[in-house]
């Protein structure tokens, strides 16, 4: 069992296991002059419908996730694309993306006189961040630097069975290893919240597990006029053989494990205080989407993902590594997945099929490319609590 | 034929295939006849259920018996009560309950 990767440090401490360059846009209206950039280059784009004329409160989500793709550990710069007149306040983001280590530039479409102008002067500085960024090399840390992920989406019955219970295997190793492990879809915690509680490492940690799913629930009456468990388990989840809500929630939370303490709750843009399991209390609505891109704004560097059916879902900042509890959907999606856990409902024991997963962890977190890296699944979903 | 048991706690197994009725089912090296057909990843019983009693997966109760169940029925939600909401009040005063007294 390898104890070591090789990842990019970073001047703030923080380690990385890939060397991205993004393509960052600041208001809707640049996002496509920023596509073209990151098509023309092979960086990678963030683009969103924020950035003007928003809220205060919702603009300071856009402002938090922007900043946070470009302060994670995977991004040697980023290129930030303006229109010129927009909310978004680049001199600002791009000192606080300095602070972290990271670098940034900017180019504005105004400034520069037109989309096409804008268009050719961003490759130009793409370009020469790459030349810059190829310059690094890898070094050697313990896998106790890493921060991962776990996550699952486009589940069936083998989900819990053999995909998240193999999640919570290589959890569990990496943890007692010093590394850290991030679970989010917190809607999927109502229901096992006692054996959550009983997990924390503390007792405040428990009854902070215990007010969220409170607060889940009260969220759930108040504007859905629905108690949770009036909606769930789903018709759908109930065709695939989910009894009731405990039953769901369990297979949810399988993904950290049986043995790792829970060290507490973290907050959208907040990275992990020190290493262990951490709960990232991220109230949007389910969509796989928001849970990843909520990992890569905490600071993870490999989202861990997975699926029964199949899901190409990538992530800007960071690689997903796929993998699916269903011997059959592996066969029939190769292109998809990264790994096969469907062997444990063929005899393999889960200690051995986890160890596996941690060694291919280790491997993507080396360099090895992922089939979303290879697919160019990037996606960078804006999570909020609320479009309203 | 196999039927997985994922904690050794449960008093349920989930099918790895589609299941008939008189389908011998491999549960952790013992046998158990299926009473009636399920489709895959769906839940039987590996003991007697009786009405009243806690249905157990993943080593904690999902939910309760609402009808007597017995070796080898299918178990869902025609013979299951979700009393999830019970379970979690339960769970949460004694919790808190244990949090006051530290």
């Amino acid at each position: 069992m390898r104890t070591e990767f090789l990842g990019y440090e970073r001047s703030d401490g923080e380690v990385g296991i890939r060397n991205y360059i993004l393509v960052i846009s600041m208001v809707h209206c640049a996002n496509s002059v920023a596509q073209q950039i990151a098509w023309a280059t092979g960086a990678h784009v963030i683009v969103h419908d924020g950035g003007c004329v928003e809220f205060a409160d919702q603009h300071e989500r856009t402002y938090l996730s922007l900043l946070s793709a470009a302060k994670n550990p995977n991004v040697y710069a980023s290129l930030l694309v303006g229109l010129g007149c927009e909310q978004t306040d680049h001199v600002k983001l791009i000192r606080e993306i300095e602070e972290s280590g990271r670098k940034a530039e900017y180019v504005g479409i105004q400034e520069q006189h037109g989309a096409k102008e804008t268009v050719a002067a961003g490759v130009e500085m793409v370009k020469k961040l790459q030349t810059e960024a190829a310059k690094m090399e890898r070094k050697s840390f313990p896998v106790s630097r890493l921060v991962l992920g776990v996550q699952c989406g486009g589940s069936d019955w083998t989900t819990a069975l053999s995909g998240n219970s193999t999640i919570g295997a290589m959890t569990d190793l990496l943890v007692s290893q010093g590394g850290s492990v991030i679970i989010s879809e917190v809607g999927g915690f109502p229901g096992s919240e006692h054996v959550l509680a009983n997990r924390a490492v503390n007792t405040k940690v428990g009854l902070q597990i215990m007010q969220m799913c409170d607060e889940l629930r009260d969220d759930y009456v108040k504007v859905h006029g629905q108690t949770i468990e009036e909606v769930n388990p789903t018709p759908g989840n109930k065709a695939g053989g989910i009894t009731t809500l405990v039953e769901k929630s369990m297979g949810n939370v399988k993904k950290i494990g049986v043995e790792s303490p829970i060290q507490g709750l973290i907050y959208a843009g907040e990275h992990v205080p020190h290493p262990g399991v951490w709960i990232l209390d991220l109230r949007a609505p389910g969509v796989d989407g928001n849970a990843t891109t909520g990992f890569s704004m905490s600071g993870a560097v490999i989202d861990v993902f997975s699926t029964g059916r199949g899901s190409p879902l990538g992530n800007a900042v960071m690689p997903t590594l796929k993998l699916t509890g269903n011997p059959a959907s592996y066969e029939e999606m190769k292109s998809l997945f990264d790994f096969n856990a469907g062997v444990v409902l063929e005899g393999a024991s889960l200690e051995e099929t986890g160890k596996a997963l941690l060694e291919k962890v280790i491997s993507v977190a080396s360099g090895e490319e992922t089939k979303s890296e290879i697919n160019g699944n990037f996606e960078y979903l804006i999570p909020r609590e609320s479009r309203h | 034929m196999i039927a997985w048991r994922v904690d050794p706690a449960d008093n349920v197994a989930v099918a790895a295939q589609a299941v008939k009725a008189g389908d011998v089912l491999n549960v952790g090296g013992i046998d158990v006849i299926a009473v009636s057909d399920m489709p895959v990843g769906h839940k039987l019983a590996l003991c007697d259920i009786p009405k009243g009693t806690m249905v157990i997966k993943y080593g904690v109760p999902i939910g309760k018996a609402s009808e007597d169940i017995h070796t080898g029925d299918y178990v869902h939600t025609h013979n299951v009560e979700d009393i999830t909401t019970l379970l979690c009040e339960e769970y949460a005063t004694a919790y808190r309950r244990k949090a006051a007294e530290q």
